[in-house]
């Protein structure tokens, strides 16, 4: 009986964990073409969760609220880029790190204001019912988020590997000044990665806002997991951030069992510290030779 | 000198008099809590200060020190039974210990990975505090009442002086540290980690330092904290008090007392700024007002881009605009902190106290301090032709990148005294082999000897310390110090006062010595006029001789000259030919990597030359020369007729 438990345990938290890595995959995007990344972005998955129910609100259906969704997330990412990253990137500074973190505190305290600080329910058309595969109950919904997460990350993968543009970004990550003098912008590139970017981080946020219920807070509670789930992974580590994922989702949950939901942050923490301690680059990322 | 001193003591002591006296005039509980906080945030802004802008690097752990401490001032209080110092000394030393543990694994990082670090660890700080119930209290939170001290009750007031006493040591403390070698040295790894160890500095010790040392001024801070509030919850030290922290220093001035002291300010003052209606509408009107005037500014001077300029004015005018749309600008004050942070962030970098330091020093006419004379060179770098036999060995060393053979069985062994020359075409191996001299690699195979004794592998710090020093293909200054600073950070056995006195004020002397020193090395350079010029801002050739002169600050028995003459003008490689003269005459050893063969005639007793990681000939310049298998490697295949016998 207790195995059952821990094994449902495990997949609830593991199909959360995909979550996790959509909003990480998100990073290694712009980590990819700039080696930046949004401070923020638990801050976009939260707005855009907000402003699709929004959208709901008006009466749109669910299969047009996503493309709209979809739509301010990548338009919010193309904000922050040309807002928070350009001028540094073109001073080689590091200052889009508090550029970014202080577009996260723009967001929330404006989400608070027009929002409210209150959770609210997100409707979705597919069922919450679960239903037993060897004793363990799934729900729909949860696997909704499953197909969602990998149906995102292919068609990315598709269009990063099989279309032009895609190449052009693929060159960009690979080598930023070679690209340029083959006549590819950069700067565009990076324009498109962090509109991905955003549209990835609605994406999260339509996906799990059934499930966790969509509120200001609900920015600071994904954001150190999907960090977690980069660092730990390796911010270049392709798939690599779907099995981290996943162990990371299914830890927390056993955690928040064992020692109480105080402690759920806890490991993806301690993980966090003790990869970048151990292998800064991640558990699949690559290690750079220092040159001078 | 003595204006200047007069000037900038003078400013001190009066803001310290006028502060302590406040009490004594204005009788009211309100004003003094927030003149208590004012210093409790003073102190805590200067050890943010640290990192933040010594350092470079963005700090989201701050907050949690502060937690940390004043968890520990509170818990030896109420458990242990501690006074007010020994409970003050506990929190400075958790501080210390948690910053420094915290550094180790944070040392190898940069920028964001370091900023990931550093807020993982604030988010677990918080949860052990509120899961910890039974140390801790948890949610509930920790009361404590102020223990009396030398027999005396504390008072709002004696409270007052006590945290004003402490942020005044706290001031002088850190003037006279960032001030030393500690200080340029915090400033250099922020600008190159690399040479920052090629100079013998040695990045990791002053990293660790300079993050526990911000970390327990972090949690001293929290002790008062703690003994001001007299109530603690784990809440309180969030992600949203760390955010008003770093705009509190980064709108104050980065790398600035007095930025950290008018960044304390604003914090304090700043929520009852907002509950005024009028005084919120004429902060932000100012505001607006000084984003067009500095962004109009520049685009006229054309000093900034124009995003630089016009992304504060719309930051500003929707501050403005915002302030007459919505009813409670409490409820907006995140929006309205993130607002006019970004505005200094883009518009002002070097905050509002830099902005103003610049423009005051111009005002009064203050001048950077005088320098000393220059010492003597002989007593720099004393001249040694006496030694003879070899200094440096390298037998059969490999370095292998994967599949590339980026050296493959190099054995050399250089004359004491010699210059020797280092040759190949692009790619032949030549930087890889001074890279695994100079410790940047270690090599795959293969020994090093420095006058017989192996030389440390793959550590540029312990073979800078072992004697070797060197230059760099690209340019590794510390841009942002001075080029006096640059080459006083590389001086080698000059700084020997330990840290507690260098806190105390006692590395004056040793500071003036050592400019002197400096002073002869940049004369040697050419660069004795632009002593006090940021390295960033001189000439490539400047920067070149500038990064000669600071390996020679090392005083080695082995200099490393990776490609000086690489983008100089005709004239300043003459120039930099007659250094190098003047480098062999003091006895100096030194291996010389170029491509203008020209030089290597010039100046070298013996030529190595590499090619496809191996040595293909040696021997003097002449006889290299004419070596068919060189000629073939930069040539490719000539007929044998035109090859000179």
């Amino acid at each position: 009986m207790n195995s059952i438990i821990i094994v449902q345990m495990a997949v609830s938290g593991a199909l959360m964990g995909l979550v996790y890595a959509l909003i990480a995959y998100g990073f290694q995007l712009t980590y990819a073409t700039s080696k930046s990344i949004n401070f923020g972005q638990g801050e976009l998955v939260m707005l855009s969760a907000f402003f699709s129910l929004t959208l709901l609100d008006a009466g749109l259906p669910y299969w047009l609220m996503v493309p709209g969704g979809l739509l301010f997330g990548a338009m919010m990412g193309l904000v922050v880029e040309r807002a928070c990253v350009r001028l540094s990137l073109e001073q080689k500074s590091e200052g889009w790190i508090l550029l970014t973190i202080i577009f996260g505190l723009l967001s929330f305290s404006a989400a608070e204001n027009i929002w409210g600080r209150d959770d609210r329910p997100f409707p979705s058309p597919i069922s919450a019912d679960a239903f037993n595969v060897f004793g363990i109950s799934i729900t729909p919904l949860e696997l909704s988020v499953a197909i969602g997460v990998f149906a995102v990350m292919g068609l990315i993968e598709l269009f990063k590997h099989k279309t032009l543009l895609g190449k052009a970004f693929e060159a960009v990550s690979a080598d930023r000044d070679a690209a340029e003098l083959m006549g590819i912008s950069a700067t565009r590139t990076i324009m498109l990665s962090f509109g991905l970017s955003g549209m990835v981080a609605a994406m999260a946020g339509i996906l799990i806002s059934p499930i966790t219920t969509v509120g200001p807070t609900m920015a600071s509670a994904l954001i150190l997991k999907a960090f977690s789930v980069a660092v730990v992974a390796g911010l270049d580590s392709g798939f690599g951030v779907v099995l981290i994922g996943i162990a990371l989702g299914a830890l927390e949950s056993l955690t928040s069992f064992y020692l109480g939901s105080g402690w759920r942050e806890a490991p993806g923490l301690i993980l966090l510290i003790m990869a970048l301690a151990l292998r800064p680059n991640g558990v699949f990322g690559k290690a750079n030779i220092r040159k001078v | 000198m003595l204006k200047r001193l007069l000037l900038l003591r003078g400013t001190e002591l009066v803001a310290l008099v006028l502060l302590a006296s406040i009490p004594l005039v204005v009788n009211n509980s309100y004003a003094l809590g927030l003149l208590t906080l004012l210093t409790i945030y003073g102190i805590l802004l200067i050890g943010l200060d640290v990192t933040v802008g010594y350092l470079g690097q963005v700090n989201l752990a701050q907050a949690a020190f502060l937690g940390l401490g004043a968890y520990a001032a509170g818990l030896s209080v109420t458990v242990l039974g501690f006074g007010i110092p020994a409970a003050l000394g506990v929190s400075m030393l958790i501080g210390l210990v948690m910053g420094a543990l915290l550094a180790f694994p944070a040392l190898r990082l940069e920028g964001p990975q370091f900023a990931l670090a550093t807020l993982s660890f604030s988010a677990l700080c918080t949860t052990v505090l509120n899961e910890w119930e039974s140390l801790t209290g948890g949610a509930q939170g920790l009361s404590l009442s102020r223990p009396a001290m030398l027999g005396h009750a504390m008072k709002a007031s004696g409270f007052y002086w006590l945290c004003l006493v402490l942020l005044a040591l706290v001031w002088m403390a850190m003037r006279n540290l960032l001030s030393s070698q500690w200080g340029r040295a915090f400033e250099a790894l922020r600008d190159s980690p690399i040479a920052t160890d090629a100079m013998g500095v040695g990045t990791f010790r002053h990293k660790v330092a300079g993050f526990a040392l911000g970390s327990s001024l972090g949690g001293l801070a929290g002790g008062l904290y703690a003994f001001n509030f007299e109530y603690l919850q784990p809440q309180t030290f969030n992600y949203d008090m760390m955010v008003v922290l770093l705009l509190g220093v980064v709108l104050g001035g980065r790398k600035s007392l007095w930025g950290a002291f008018f960044g304390a300010s604003l914090i304090v003052l700043l929520p009852n700024l907002l509950s005024s209606r009028l005084l919120f509408e004429i902060i932000s009107g100012l505001g607006f007002l000084l984003a067009v005037v500095a962004g109009g500014r520049g685009l006229l001077k054309k000093t900034t881009q124009p995003f630089q300029a016009i992304a504060p004015v719309v930051a500003m005018g929707i501050l403005v605009a915002g302030g007459f749309m919505v009813e409670n600008t409490e409820n907006w004050r995140k929006a309205i902190f993130a607002l006019m942070l970004f505005s200094v962030v883009v518009g002002l970098p070097d905050g509002i106290m830099g902005f103003a330091a610049q423009y005051l020093a111009r005002l009064f006419g203050i001048k950077s301090a005088a320098l000393p004379a220059a010492s003597m060179l002989d007593d720099v770098l004393p001249a040694n032709t006496r030694d003879l036999g070899v200094l440096l060995e390298l037998k059969n060393l490999k370095r292998y990148f994967g599949g590339v053979k980026a050296v493959d069985g190099v054995s050399i062994s250089i004359q004491k005294g010699h210059v020797h020359g280092l040759i190949g075409p692009n790619g032949s191996g030549k930087s890889t082999v001074v890279n695994v001299i100079s410790g940047l690699y270690a090599p795959t195979s293969g020994e090093v000897l420095l006058l017989g004794k192996p030389l440390p592998a793959g550590s540029l710090f312990s073979v800078a310390r072992a004697g070797v020093s060197r230059t760099f293909q690209n340019l590794q200054l510390f841009g942002e110090l001075s080029a006096l600073d640059n080459v006083m950070l590389a001086l080698k056995d000059a700084y020997r006062i330990p840290v507690l006195l260098v806190l105390l004020g006692f590395s004056r002397a040793e500071d003036r010595r050592a400019q002197a020193e400096a002073l002869a090395l940049l004369e040697l350079a050419g660069l004795a006029d632009q002593a006090r010029v940021r390295a960033k801002d001189l000439t490539y050739g400047s920067q070149r001789f500038l990064e000669i002169a600071r390996a020679l600050a090392r005083k080695p028995e082995l200099l490393i000259l990776d490609e000086p003459a690489a983008g100089l003008a005709h004239p300043d490689v003459a120039v930099l030919v007659e250094m190098i003269r003047t480098i062999k005459r003091r006895g100096i050893t030194t291996i010389l990597i170029e491509h203008h063969m020209d030089v290597v005639s010039k100046l070298c007793d013996q030529v190595t030359v590499v090619d496809g990681g191996q040595v293909i000939a040696r021997g003097t310049p002449d006889e290299v020369n004419r070596d068919p298998q060189v000629i073939k490697a930069y040539l490719g295949v000539v007929p044998d007729e035109i090859i000179p016998a």
